[in-house]
């Protein structure tokens, strides 16, 4: 097994129970998975356990990969729904936990909703500070468009490819990442 | 009228080549959407170059935890593992087996039993105009209080 084996040859390796395999598909992805899963999720730990739980999924349903898609298009798929799962069971706990004051607040306001933040141009740390809130904007997506965004921008996937992970058409992938990209466009605007 | 969605699309290289055109062919008479355009590509251009670092992890750490979970994952579920086809067949065997030895065994041990105490106390029993219920015989506690059976009808 060499550093070239392609991810698919590896991954029907481990439909047999090949664990060395494994262990390579795991070096090749662990970063990308656990980076993913933070920009999602924003929790080191539940990023940690979710993408682990992506992986255990690889591993007790390769043997069913067909091979027509590509292992890391297969692979996304199962951790940005095991991302989105995850928000959603944390979404129901949070609002059962919720002062009863809070309970009527959707999880973040919606970006466009919002007043745009005050900036500050005689700030020498204006250009980061900016990059810094057009991620604050980019975590009050949601979920569909964040995942868009961040699978385009962070992971540079096409679209076509986006769309195979979110399991919808690739104009509703063309919407969510317009969506995003107009919500955000008013703080780039500002600087 | 402004190809809104087409325009992130146009940024994100994502548009067929007639569509992209059609777009290209607007963008030169319009400036709003030269400006849109011009804004999403800044913010397509941000988030890519860079964007908030996740926390360290200690990779050793999380792939010794990752090896355990799958183990575990294996242990828990060797019963859902399809079984030999050989060994399957001996415990289909084993249990029709069983069955049909104990289904067999159990009405022969119980009319033993029956038999013995009747005949036991056939005798007494004879006494007793009450036997001719003969549902009654089934009934082991009825047979052992006959005599208070007897008593009561006379």
């Amino acid at each position: 097994m060499t550093q070239e084996t392609s991810d698919e040859a590896l991954c029907r390796r481990v439909g047999a129970r090949d664990e060395a395999a494994f262990e390579v598909l795991v070096a090749r992805y662990q970063g990308r998975a656990y980076r993913l899963a933070w920009s999602l999720l924003r929790n080191a730990e539940d990023a940690r356990d979710v993408s682990q739980e992506a992986f255990l999924r690889v591993y007790r349903t390769a043997a069913g990969f067909r091979g027509d898609a590509r292992f890391s298009t297969w692979f996304y798929r199962i951790l940005v729904n095991l991302c989105l799962d995850h928000r959603r069971r944390g979404r129901w706990w949070q609002r059962l936990l919720m002062r009863p004051d809070e309970a009527g607040e959707p999880e973040a306001p919606s970006l466009e909703r919002q007043p745009a933040p005050p900036f500050d141009p005689g700030d020498v740390l204006g250009r980061e500070q900016t990059l810094a809130r057009l991620w604050a904007a980019v975590d009050r997506l949601s979920p569909q468009q964040r995942a868009a965004i961040v699978l385009h921008a962070q992971e540079e996937l096409p679209t076509s490819q986006i769309a195979e992970v979110l399991k919808c058409s690739e104009a509703t992938v063309r919407v969510h990442l317009h969506r995003a990209v107009s919500s955000l466009r008013k703080l780039v605007r500002q600087d | 009228m402004h190809p809104d969605t087409e325009l992130t699309a146009f940024v994100a290289g994502a548009l067929a080549p007639a569509e992209r055109a059609r777009v290209a062919a607007h963008l030169e008479s319009c400036a709003d959407c030269r400006q849109a355009v011009e804004e999403s590509r800044a913010v397509l251009a941000r988030l890519a170059a860079g964007g908030p670092v996740p926390p360290p992890i200690d990779w050793g750490r999380y792939g010794a935890d990752l090896r355990a979970r799958v183990q575990s994952a294996g242990r828990r579920s060797w019963w859902v593992r399809p079984m030999p086809a050989v060994l399957a067949a001996g415990a289909v065997t084993a249990v029709l087996l069983l069955a049909l030895h104990g289904l067999d065994r159990r009405p022969v041990e119980l009319a033993a039993v029956e038999e013995t105490m009747l005949g036991a106390r056939l005798p007494l029993l004879q006494q007793y105009r009450v036997v001719e219920r003969l549902d009654l015989l089934e009934d082991l506690d009825a047979i052992r209080h006959l005599d208070r059976l007897g008593n009561a009808g006379r």
